[in-house]
Protein backbone atom coordinates (compact mmCIF):
# COMPACT_ATOMS: atom_id res chain seq x y z
CA UNK A 1 0.00 0.00 0.00
CA UNK A 2 1.28 3.63 -1.15
CA UNK A 3 0.21 7.01 0.07
CA UNK A 4 -0.95 9.33 -2.63
CA UNK A 5 2.26 11.38 -2.41
CA UNK A 6 4.12 7.75 -3.22
CA UNK A 7 5.43 7.45 0.10
CA UNK A 8 5.63 3.97 1.16
CA UNK A 9 3.65 2.02 3.71
CA UNK A 10 3.29 3.67 7.03
CA UNK A 11 5.04 0.12 8.32
CA UNK A 12 7.82 0.44 6.08
CA UNK A 13 8.49 4.43 7.05
CA UNK A 14 8.56 3.32 10.59
CA UNK A 15 11.24 0.28 9.79
CA UNK A 16 13.33 2.96 7.81
CA UNK A 17 13.13 5.57 10.70
CA UNK A 18 14.38 3.36 13.59
CA UNK A 19 18.00 2.87 14.17
CA UNK A 20 19.74 -0.54 13.77
CA UNK A 21 21.25 -2.80 16.30
CA UNK A 22 24.41 -2.00 15.25
CA UNK A 23 24.12 1.77 16.02
CA UNK A 24 22.18 1.05 19.41
CA UNK A 25 24.86 -1.56 20.51
CA UNK A 26 27.31 1.12 19.81
CA UNK A 27 25.48 3.91 21.54
CA UNK A 28 25.10 1.96 24.59
CA UNK A 29 28.67 0.54 24.81
CA UNK A 30 29.81 4.12 23.93
CA UNK A 31 27.64 5.38 27.14
CA UNK A 32 29.04 2.13 29.19
CA UNK A 33 32.99 3.40 28.09
CA UNK A 34 31.71 7.07 29.47
CA UNK A 35 30.78 5.94 33.01
CA UNK A 36 34.01 3.46 33.09
CA UNK A 37 35.74 6.58 32.44
CA UNK A 38 34.40 8.26 35.14
CA UNK A 39 34.74 5.47 37.61
CA UNK A 40 38.82 5.73 36.79
CA UNK A 41 38.87 9.15 37.29
CA UNK A 42 41.52 10.11 39.76
CA UNK A 43 39.68 11.03 43.08
CA UNK A 44 39.84 14.83 43.27
CA UNK A 45 38.68 15.17 39.48
CA UNK A 46 36.08 12.64 40.64
CA UNK A 47 35.10 15.54 43.53
CA UNK A 48 35.36 18.18 41.02
CA UNK A 49 32.46 16.35 38.81
CA UNK A 50 30.11 15.87 42.10
CA UNK A 51 30.96 20.05 42.72
CA UNK A 52 29.94 20.65 38.71
CA UNK A 53 26.86 18.24 38.79
CA UNK A 54 25.87 20.26 41.85
CA UNK A 55 25.35 22.92 40.02
CA UNK A 56 23.70 21.36 36.79
CA UNK A 57 20.95 19.66 39.06
CA UNK A 58 20.03 22.24 41.78
CA UNK A 59 17.99 24.25 39.29
CA UNK A 60 16.57 21.39 38.17
CA UNK A 61 15.48 20.21 41.48
CA UNK A 62 14.24 23.92 42.50
CA UNK A 63 11.79 23.46 39.74
CA UNK A 64 10.40 20.35 41.38
CA UNK A 65 10.49 21.31 44.88
CA UNK A 66 11.72 23.66 47.72
CA UNK A 67 15.38 23.50 48.10
CA UNK A 68 16.48 21.55 51.57
CA UNK A 69 18.88 23.97 54.09
CA UNK A 70 22.11 21.70 52.69
CA UNK A 71 21.36 21.73 48.80
CA UNK A 72 24.15 23.85 47.95
CA UNK A 73 27.01 23.78 45.59
CA UNK A 74 29.61 23.25 47.71
CA UNK A 75 32.02 26.31 48.04
CA UNK A 76 35.56 23.88 48.61
CA UNK A 77 38.55 22.91 46.53
CA UNK A 78 38.21 19.51 45.05
CA UNK B 1 38.50 24.98 52.04
CA UNK B 2 39.41 22.30 50.47
CA UNK B 3 37.31 18.37 50.49
CA UNK B 4 41.30 16.91 51.71
CA UNK B 5 40.48 19.31 54.66
CA UNK B 6 37.10 17.82 55.62
CA UNK B 7 38.48 14.28 55.43
CA UNK B 8 41.72 15.59 57.37
CA UNK B 9 38.94 17.06 60.05
CA UNK B 10 37.05 13.39 60.58
CA UNK B 11 40.63 11.82 61.29
CA UNK B 12 41.15 14.44 64.27
CA UNK B 13 37.77 13.47 64.98
CA UNK B 14 39.15 10.24 65.64
CA UNK B 15 42.08 11.04 67.19
CA UNK B 16 40.82 13.39 69.46
CA UNK B 17 38.37 10.68 71.29
CA UNK B 18 35.50 13.02 69.57
CA UNK B 19 34.26 9.32 68.00
CA UNK B 20 35.56 6.01 68.12
CA UNK B 21 35.36 5.05 64.56
CA UNK B 22 34.35 6.15 61.27
CA UNK B 23 33.84 5.34 57.50
CA UNK B 24 32.31 7.62 55.02
CA UNK B 25 29.12 6.26 53.31
CA UNK B 26 26.70 7.13 51.47
CA UNK B 27 26.74 9.20 47.66
CA UNK B 28 30.27 9.92 48.62
CA UNK B 29 31.50 6.67 49.48
CA UNK B 30 30.46 6.03 45.76
CA UNK B 31 32.46 8.45 44.41
CA UNK B 32 35.39 7.18 46.02
CA UNK B 33 34.25 3.58 44.19
CA UNK B 34 32.60 4.53 41.06
CA UNK B 35 31.82 7.56 39.14
CA UNK B 36 30.51 10.83 40.60
CA UNK B 37 27.03 11.08 41.34
CA UNK B 38 25.26 14.19 42.24
CA UNK B 39 25.02 14.86 46.13
CA UNK B 40 24.67 17.76 48.34
CA UNK B 41 26.23 16.34 51.49
CA UNK B 42 28.58 13.66 53.14
CA UNK B 43 27.39 10.66 55.58
CA UNK B 44 29.87 9.57 57.87
CA UNK B 45 28.77 6.44 59.79
CA UNK B 46 30.35 6.78 63.40
CA UNK B 47 31.02 4.36 66.35
CA UNK B 48 30.45 6.94 69.88
CA UNK B 49 32.56 6.79 72.64
CA UNK B 50 30.61 4.54 75.14
CA UNK B 51 27.84 6.61 76.64
CA UNK B 52 26.58 6.93 80.18
CA UNK B 53 23.53 5.72 80.54
CA UNK B 54 21.42 3.93 77.45
CA UNK B 55 20.78 7.18 75.11
CA UNK B 56 23.15 7.88 72.57
CA UNK B 57 24.40 11.45 72.06
CA UNK B 58 25.94 13.62 69.44
CA UNK B 59 26.42 16.57 72.42
CA UNK B 60 30.27 15.55 72.02
CA UNK B 61 30.59 16.11 68.27
CA UNK B 62 28.36 19.30 68.17
CA UNK B 63 30.50 20.51 71.35
CA UNK B 64 34.01 19.55 69.37
CA UNK B 65 32.64 20.88 65.82
CA UNK B 66 32.03 24.72 67.69
CA UNK B 67 35.33 24.24 69.18
CA UNK B 68 36.61 24.30 65.76
CA UNK B 69 34.60 27.32 64.40
CA UNK B 70 31.86 24.37 62.33
CA UNK B 71 28.80 25.67 62.28
CA UNK B 72 25.48 23.23 62.29
CA UNK B 73 22.85 23.39 60.11
CA UNK B 74 19.81 21.45 60.40
CA UNK B 75 21.25 18.36 60.99
CA UNK B 76 24.56 18.85 59.14
CA UNK B 77 28.18 20.18 60.42
CA UNK B 78 30.05 22.33 58.14
CA UNK B 79 32.84 20.54 58.17
CA UNK B 80 35.76 22.90 56.07
CA UNK B 81 32.56 24.24 54.04
CA UNK B 82 31.30 20.48 53.42
CA UNK B 83 27.57 20.00 54.51
CA UNK B 84 28.26 16.33 56.86
CA UNK B 85 25.79 14.03 58.74
CA UNK B 86 27.79 12.35 61.03
CA UNK B 87 25.07 9.00 61.92
CA UNK B 88 25.32 6.95 64.56
CA UNK B 89 25.50 3.34 63.57
CA UNK B 90 22.15 2.37 64.48
CA UNK B 91 22.92 -1.04 63.72
CA UNK B 92 24.74 -4.65 63.53
CA UNK B 93 25.12 -3.92 59.62
CA UNK B 94 26.63 -0.48 60.04
CA UNK B 95 28.68 -1.31 62.72
CA UNK B 96 30.51 -4.25 60.60
CA UNK B 97 30.38 -1.72 57.48
CA UNK B 98 32.62 0.63 60.08
CA UNK B 99 34.81 -1.57 60.79
CA UNK B 100 35.40 -2.97 57.42
CA UNK B 101 36.00 0.29 56.00
CA UNK B 102 38.90 0.69 53.42
CA UNK B 103 41.21 3.28 54.15
CA UNK B 104 42.08 5.25 50.67
CA UNK B 105 44.58 7.85 49.80
CA UNK B 106 43.22 11.38 48.95
CA UNK B 107 45.90 13.61 48.14
CA UNK B 108 48.08 11.81 50.87
CA UNK B 109 45.29 12.04 53.88
CA UNK B 110 43.75 8.58 54.53
CA UNK B 111 40.80 8.28 55.03
CA UNK B 112 37.91 5.03 55.81
CA UNK B 113 35.19 4.54 53.55
CA UNK B 114 33.00 1.63 53.72
CA UNK B 115 33.82 -0.52 51.03
CA UNK B 116 31.58 -1.45 47.95
CA UNK B 117 29.95 -4.90 49.14
CA UNK B 118 28.98 -3.38 52.26
CA UNK B 119 27.40 -0.19 50.47
CA UNK B 120 25.18 -2.20 48.69
CA UNK B 121 23.59 -3.84 51.85
CA UNK B 122 23.13 -0.59 53.34
CA UNK B 123 21.42 1.19 50.48
CA UNK B 124 19.56 -2.42 50.68
CA UNK B 125 18.20 -2.32 54.37
CA UNK B 126 14.00 -1.84 54.21
CA UNK B 127 13.70 1.22 55.92
CA UNK B 128 16.41 3.20 53.45
CA UNK B 129 15.18 1.26 50.36
CA UNK B 130 14.20 3.60 47.63
CA UNK B 131 14.61 3.46 44.28
CA UNK B 132 17.55 6.18 44.57
CA UNK B 133 19.29 4.01 46.60
CA UNK B 134 18.00 0.17 44.63
CA UNK B 135 19.44 2.09 41.38
CA UNK B 136 23.16 2.92 43.27
CA UNK B 137 22.94 -0.84 44.69
CA UNK B 138 22.69 -2.07 41.20
CA UNK B 139 25.40 0.08 39.69
CA UNK B 140 27.96 -1.04 42.48
CA UNK B 141 27.21 -4.62 41.45
CA UNK B 142 29.25 -3.45 37.97
CA UNK B 143 31.93 -2.82 39.68
CA UNK B 144 35.39 -4.96 37.96
CA UNK B 145 36.47 -5.36 41.53
CA UNK B 146 33.64 -6.35 43.23
CA UNK B 147 33.86 -9.47 45.60
CA UNK B 148 30.24 -10.76 44.42
CA UNK B 149 30.74 -13.92 47.04
CA UNK B 150 31.01 -11.23 49.72
CA UNK B 151 27.77 -8.85 48.62
CA UNK B 152 26.20 -12.53 48.28
CA UNK B 153 27.52 -13.25 52.14
CA UNK B 154 26.45 -9.82 53.75
CA UNK B 155 23.23 -9.41 52.13
CA UNK B 156 21.98 -13.23 53.25
CA UNK B 157 23.44 -12.73 56.83
CA UNK B 158 20.78 -9.41 57.18
CA UNK B 159 18.25 -10.92 55.41
CA UNK B 160 18.41 -8.23 52.42
CA UNK B 161 18.07 -8.33 48.63
CA UNK B 162 17.29 -6.24 45.51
Amino acid sequence: MTFLDGMASRSEVRAAELPSAELMDRLWEGKAALHRRHANLPLPEKVRLVIELQRIVLPLIARRRALRSWERPWEIEP
Amino acid sequence: MAFVDALRALNTMRAEGVVEEYAIAGAMALVFWTEPVPTFDMDVLVVLPAARGSLLSLEGIYRWAESRGYATQDEHILIEGLPTQLVPSPNALSREAIAAAVEVDYQGVLVRVVPPEYLIALYLQTQAKTAKRRERAAALLDLPSLNRRLVDDILGRYGLSF
